[in-house]
């Protein structure tokens, strides 16, 4: 017999691993077997060979026969039983509490479509000039503007003429440049069609370098070889060629453009695809710039300073070094082509170039002459917030309906786990009743998008698309976001129960409620704060848009009628017919009306002793005639308004030597104005002496500020002359007949001028528009907020149910002692009023620090005052004791004996 | 017939069961095996077997005594059950069936 002690033994790893993978109940005996063999070896042989024999034995039993079995595969069939009972159990109590469930359904659906929506018009937003290939190198040319003293007065997001070519040739990190030309809306001849004012965009050689264009027909190398190319967009070919364009082989054949009585035959070299919605220009035409420089001849189509006109964009090495290269851009360039303005400064003081990121343009981009309107990036983080405290608040709704009307199921919870429910269990039976909630969601929230998509299209002016079906990934992500919402919605309840504690579970006593101030109490207070936040928000925008709507821009904004009158020849004569009618009392002239911009502006220097010094500030100017302060009821402060002969003429003419003769000229200024030249007293700049432009004139009068521009700007200094060269007739007409006179004024339209068709529109219209962004946003926030508020109302009322259900007993207890109802009213409002004032606290600082933000915006803005600070309390208070009230009083009338037979 | 289907070592590990009779545990059934065929048998080929076939219902097992050169482990001990007689049984009928069908002419040929 061997010395059992001083046996070897078999390496211990191996065994533990053996161990650990085979099955329980083959461990015995394989290892035995093994561990009889490894000793008769190891004596047969050496130690070391049996080890290794050892090792390699098990090595190989390393196999699927031997293995235990996982455990998910064990217990799949048991998992799959439970779930079908989960899913059984889920429906039966969504049955059984119909209210409880609508409100989550209905608040579930409506808060995720809303956040759908927002987070679609959201990803429109931000999807903009993406497509373009190699996009990070587009820059656009915008050209700043600065004033004597140094300030930014415009920056405009068009170049001059002469930008493109010099800057591409000047600076190698510049690889191509390309600039955009609307030429004058020619019309459009094509065999016997003619289509009026199209939009023919002139662009230069490196267009297709710089944007990728998609070529359906024809292609980028050859499309502009020829001066008289036309490439059209997808819908233009159609518009002119009809829906079968693409069998006409339409390559190659002719139209004509025409422009008054000039005309020049083109021929179509390409068709591109429609440009994307999601970009910050559309184009329908594009035609090569070199026609227009044929046309222009080299001097107009070269400039360097002003005539912003030229929409510039240039693509700029990928490995350059921006800011450097706008800096030397900015040291050279304008030294090198314009050297010093005509009061003598260098020019480099009141130029500079900023190349701006073409992604940057549609979010963050509001310069001077925008090609089309921009969006906002205010507007995308208002938007983004307003969203996710929309899904939050559906959320948290979710919640706390959801663990009230769990806590009716301790019971069952406590049967559960006397059975033998593990926590997990009921931690996942939970969780497949919250999801069950959000799968049922899932295709009324998808209903809800669908039906509201048109309207914030429409109201959005956007074309967002939503299918479900084709759009696959998208559909994937809204599961995936319910299935998410669910998850998050039903954690809490679900960990809730599953702790509950077994005894206290099965006595039915409801010790989620015991505690005070529980979790849920915090969620309460959160849905009031962002109630709160909401309301407060939606009041702030609100009174800014009153104040706007109300303000008084300081002229006469109602009945007047603004007509474009570039067609028209005779104006004098058209003027005085217009003015036959008895229903239309005034009319005038004038470059521009108010809620235009005041962009035409020219240097001005006011006389001290005999020396003209140059104003310091930007004196822009309009054209008027004499009616123009009558028309739009502006009052003067001073001195009087122009009369008949005080007409400005040949300002830009030259004397034989080219110099400009100087016309002795009459200005009205306003009152801004008067300040800026220096008098504080504005009546003491009468019969001042200045010079503007080029001519010199003596100032007759003032005239009360007004806000010509929108009153995002604080009202500029201004300057009115009189002078020919109109482009816009205002009448005022009266207020009776409307339609009489509209027909009216069409009618002498159509005696002077055949073939345009008259455009006019109103001015409280135009004005109203001036804020038309803000209108937009206000309401679209206010849409949503008011989703998000019903939401959490719906929340709450259910609350305030649930826990008069919870206080049902002691509501009797008290009755039966003797309480009146207003005390028993009170116990319960007490706990609610503390939770809306610690809302209020939180609320009230951040929305107010965030809406003060968002008035900033505004040059001139409403004040918040006590009664939109106030105003959300009071209506959240309001709202919860209706739903208190209404519930106690529900629970009083009750006779106690009903609450307290129950058990 | 399907459900007498054995592999070869199968039939090598059922036959060698049935040899060894009372004392077919593992080791004695591989020594077995590696003796009379002088062949290697791996522990993890003969386990798959032994329990390939107990699933099959051709062997039945029990556990048998501890012994100390066994580290204290019991030997599990296998034994042919009637349905392993008759899977045996049907094995060698059919070889034998398989063997009277060759006429005697084809061993000439193959011998070339």
């Amino acid at each position: 017999m061997q010395d059992y002690k001083n046996r070897p033994s078999p390496p211990p790893w191996s065994t533990r691993f053996l161990a650990w993978f085979i099955k329980e109940d083959y461990y015995e005996d394989i290892q035995g077997d093994l561990e009889e063999e490894f000793q008769l070896k190891a004596e047969g042989s050496t130690l070391l060979r049996a080890r290794y024999w050892y090792r390699w034995q098990i090595m190989r039993l390393f196999r699927p026969a031997m293995m235990k079995r996982l455990k998910p595969q064990d217990s799949i069939e048991k998992e799959t039983t439970m779930f079908k009972n989960y899913l059984k159990i889920g429906f039966r109590n969504l049955w059984k509490y119909k209210s409880s469930t609508a409100i989550n359904i209905v608040g579930l659906s409506t808060g995720l479509a809303a956040f759908v929506l927002i987070s679609l018009f959201l990803k429109d937003e931000i999807s903009y000039d993406k497509h373009f290939e190699n996009v990070e190198e587009i820059h656009r040319v915008t050209v700043k503007n600065y004033t004597v003293d140094g300030d930014v007065s415009r920056q405009w997001a068009f170049a001059s003429a002469g930008h493109a070519k010099r800057l591409k040739e000047d600076y190698s990190d510049i690889t191509h440049a390309v600039r955009f030309y609307p030429w004058a809306f020619p019309d459009i001849v094509v065999e016997d069609k003619t289509l009026r004012g199209e939009a023919v965009i002139f662009a230069g050689d490196d267009v297709f370098d710089v944007f990728s264009f998609k070529f359906i027909e024809g292609n980028a190398e050859t499309a502009f070889d020829d001066l008289y190319s036309l490439v059209l967009t997808e819908a233009t070919a159609i518009k002119l060629y009809g829906n079968d364009w693409r069998n006409q082989n339409i390559l190659g054949s002719q139209l004509k453009l025409e422009r008054g009585n000039q005309e020049a035959p083109f021929k179509v070299t390409g068709v591109m695809e429609d440009m994307p919605d999601q970009q910050h220009f559309h184009f329908d035409y594009l035609a090569p710039i070199r026609f227009i420089e044929m046309l222009f001849g080299e001097d107009a189509s070269n400039n360097v300073g002003g005539n912003y006109n030229w929409l510039t964009y240039v693509r700029i090495s990928g490995n350059a070094n921006i800011p450097e290269l706008t800096k030397s851009v900015n040291d050279e360039f304008w030294d090198k082509y314009i050297g010093t303005t005509r009061s003598g400064a260098p020019a480099s003081n009141f130029y500079d170039f900023e190349f701006q990121p073409i992604l940057d343009i549609h979010l963050t981009s509001n310069l001077e002459g925008e090609y089309e309107n921009n969006g906002s990036i205010q507007q995308v983080y208002i938007f983004g917030i307003v969203g996710i405290l929309l899904l939050l608040v559906a959320c948290v709704n979710y919640m706390n309906i959801a663990t009230s009307h769990y806590s009716r199921r301790m019971k069952e919870v406590g049967v559960r786990k006397v059975i033998g429910a593990f926590k997990t269990s009921l931690v996942k039976q939970f969780l497949t009743e919250s999801t069950l909630i959000t799968v049922i969601s899932l295709p009324i929230c998808v209903l809800l998008i669908l039906w509201a998509l048109p309207y914030l299209n429409n109201f959005m002016e956007k074309s967002i698309a939503f299918n479900p079906f084709t759009q696959l990934g998208l559909l994937g992500s809204l599961l995936l976001l319910l299935l998410g919402v669910g998850l998050i919605a039903g954690l809490y309840p679900a960990l809730f129960l599953s702790k509950v504690n077994l005894v206290q579970a099965l006595k039915g006593e409801q010790s989620m409620n015991s505690g005070k101030w529980n979790f849920r109490s915090w969620l309460v207070a959160f849905q009031y704060t962002v109630t709160i936040a909401l309301i407060f928000s939606i009041a702030v925008i609100e009174s800014q848009m009153q104040f706007i709507r109300n303000s008084n821009p300081g002229y006469n904004r109602e009945q007047v009628l603004n007509v474009n009158i570039r067609p028209i020849a005779n104006l004098e004569t058209f003027k005085n017919e217009l003015l036959s009618s008895p229903n239309i009392e005034k009319a005038s002239y004038s470059s521009r009306i108010p809620t235009g911009r005041l962009a035409d502006s020219m240097g001005s220097n006011y006389f001290m002793g005999d020396s003209a010094v140059a104003s310091g500030f930007r004196l822009p100017y309009i054209r008027v005639d004499k009616d123009f302060l009558d028309t739009y009821e502006i009052e003067l402060v001073a001195g009087e308004n122009f009369r008949e002969g005080m007409q400005v003429e040949n300002m830009f003419d030259r004397d034989s030597s080219g110099n400009f003769i100087t016309a002795s000229a009459n200005y009205i200024i306003n009152e801004t104005a008067a300040k800026s030249f220096g008098y504080e007293n504005p009546a003491d700049i009468l019969g001042t002496v200045i010079t503007y432009g080029p001519s010199e004139g003596r100032i007759i009068g003032i005239m009360k500020d007004f806000h010509f521009e929108s009153l995002h700007s604080t009202i500029a200094p201004m300057l009115l002359m009189y002078r020919e060269n109109y482009r816009r007739l205002s009448l005022k007409i009266s207020g009776n007949n409307l339609q009489n006179t509209l027909d009216f004024i069409e009618r002498t339209w159509g005696d002077f001028e055949k073939e345009i068709p008259i455009n006019y529109t109103f001015l409280d219209e135009s004005f109203n528009d001036q804020y038309r962004q803000e209108e937009r946003l206000s309401s679209m926030i206010k849409v949503f907020a008011v989703i998000a508020i019903i939401i959490g109302c719906l929340g709450l009322i259910g609350m305030v149910g649930f826990i008069i259900e919870t206080k049902l007993k002691e509501i009797g207890i008290r009755k039966v002692l003797g309480a009146s109802t207003q005390s028993i009213w009170l116990m319960v409002s007490n706990r609610f009023l503390i939770l809306v004032g610690i809302a209020f606290i939180v609320a009230l600082p951040i929305s107010y620090y965030l809406m003060d933000g968002w008035l900033d915006e505004f040059v001139y803005r409403t004040r918040i005052g006590a009664f939109i600070i106030f105003l959300p309390v009071v209506l959240s208070v309001a709202l919860t004791l209706i739903a208190i009230s209404y519930q106690t009083i529900k629970a009083t009338l009750v006779n106690p004996v009903e609450c307290l037979k129950d058990e | 017939m399907k459900e007498y289907q054995l592999g070869e070592f199968e039939e090598i590990v059922l036959l060698t069961v049935a040899i060894l009779y009372e004392d077919a545990y593992g080791v004695s059934i591989k020594q077995e095996i590696e003796t009379r065929l002088k062949r290697n048998v791996s522990v993890s080929a003969l386990q798959t077997a032994l329990r390939r076939l107990e699933k099959k219902g051709y062997l039945k097992s029990s556990f048998g005594e501890a012994t100390a050169i066994r580290g204290g482990k019991r030997k599990r001990f296998f034994k042919v059950t009637k349905a392993g007689k008759s899977a045996l049984d049907y094995t060698k009928d059919v070889r034998v069936q398989l063997w009277s069908a060759i006429p005697n002419v084809t061993f000439e040929y193959a011998g070339l």
